[in-house]
């Protein structure tokens, strides 16, 4: 169902595109540019510079702050100069020093040496590090393709799966209609946020546009306008068509919980058999009203079946 | 599971007519068909248009055909044709 993959930038990708805020420029190393950050993780050199370098992961932005800087400028010239080059300088991608710092002149010159890139921001390590890390997160977010129609439902991202034919884009259509935004038909491109966000989006080329058989491809911004499409939206929900199966045994009270992965985020999953008579459209709409209810701590069902359950053991007591 | 590797040959790639007469070959069949570019991975649902659109395959890609189901072998072999010959059109192939 789907094909994921891992992108990567380099230095000089993550200068040209950074935020301007980051307020990024390069003071030494600049040979090192094609180096490449896979993780947007970031780590502080401080353990390794002070002699424990068996922490230091390449394809990570190493951060010099105050502390760093101030650690290397107290020490005597000889133990800076040793300080600097015990660094794991091959395990090293590239150095932010923030808050504008200098660091001390062995340092640059080491790094110079070993083409490591040396890249400064005006900014507070603290702000730093959180705008770093939210670009680098979306930057490098592990993507995939999912076949499936993406809607978004009262503000809640919802997938739609099932094989061809059963109805997706019409549902996406009919939802449409009702005011619901389109994210995607056929493709939903998702991206990992983190461990515990997805986001799904439409890939480039089709955005904006849906396939309805015996209709072709239609332009929905140019027949709904621009308020029928969302260009992304979280993906909280998702919701399987399948063939309806007199041989299936369906849970009628609904507390079967079923999860999907997406790249290895647990999505809730719910199942809707499609018969000629359901109008699959107010089933997906009332079932993401029932999403946002659980999501805010009411959950109908369980209510339902704890009410039923205790006074069927009153009862029972009772009778005694 | 049924799996074949296809080159496309036709000059003009896999464009929108190509690719809606291998959407309506593939919905002929049960089987589920996806389309996979082997240079990427990237893989699309063979029975709808927009998927096929978006491989953007042209001459020379090499694309693998994945079925699964009751008719998965002749659901292969049939896309496999179709590909192969270059959706039988004139204006020729490459090599």
């Amino acid at each position: 169902m789907t094909a994921s993959f891992a992108p990567e930038i380099t230095v000089a990708e993550l200068l040209a595109q950074a935020p301007p805020e980051l307020d990024l420029r390069v003071i030494a190393g600049a040979t090192g540019a094609a180096n490449v950050i896979r993780s947007p993780r970031i780590q502080k050199l401080g353990l390794a510079l002070a002699g424990f370098p068996h922490y230091v992961h390449q394809g990570r932005v190493q951060i010099l702050g105050q502390s760093e800087v101030t650690f290397l400028q107290h020490l005597s010239p000889s133990d800076r100069q040793r300080a600097v080059e015990r660094l794991p300088w091959r395990e090293i991608t590239c150095v932010l020093v923030t808050k504008g710092l200098t660091p001390p002149s062995e340092f640059l010159e080491a790094a110079e040496r070993q083409c490591v890139p040396v890249l400064v921001s005006s900014l507070l390590s603290s702000v730093a590090i959180l705008k770093l890390t939210e670009f680098l997160q979306r930057t490098l977010a592990p993507r995939a393709w999912i076949h499936g129609v993406m809607v978004e439902v009262f503000g809640v991202g919802v997938l739609l799966l099932g094989e061809s034919g059963l109805g997706k884009s019409e549902c996406a259509l009919d939802l449409i209609q009702r005011g619901h935004r389109l994210v995607s038909d056929d493709v939903v491109e998702v991206h990992a946020l983190g461990s515990d966000r997805v986001i799904g989006r439409a890939p480039e080329r089709t955005r904006g546009h849906m396939e309805i058989r015996g209709l072709g491809i239609l332009d929905i911004r140019e027949l709904f306008g621009v308020a029928a499409l969302a260009e992304e939206a979280p993906l909280e929900l998702a919701i399987a068509f399948e063939r309806w199966d007199p041989q299936r045994e369906y849970d009628p009270l609904g507390l079967q919980e079923e999860t999907l992965r997406v790249l290895d985020v647990a999505i809730p999953l719910l199942r809707l058999p499609v018969t000629s008579w359901r109008n699959l459209t107010t089933l997906v709409e009332v079932a993401v009203r029932n999403h946002l209810l659980r999501r805010r701590g009411i959950d109908a069902m369980r209510r339902f079946v704890r009410a039923h359950d205790a006074l069927v053991a009153g009862e029972a007591r009772d009778s005694r | 599971m049924q799996r074949r590797t296809v080159q496309v040959t036709n000059r003009l790639g896999l464009h929108a007519r190509a690719a809606a007469k291998l959407v309506h070959v593939a919905n002929r069949f049960q089987s589920t068909i996806a389309l996979a570019r082997c240079d990427n991975g990237q893989t699309v649902d063979a029975k709808s248009i927009l998927g096929v659109l978006l491989l953007a395959a042209s001459a020379g890609t090499h694309l693998e055909i994945i079925a699964s189901g009751e008719d998965e072998v002749e659901a292969v072999e049939a896309i496999y044709r179709l590909i192969e010959s270059g959706f039988g059109e004139e204006g020729g192939t490459i090599s």
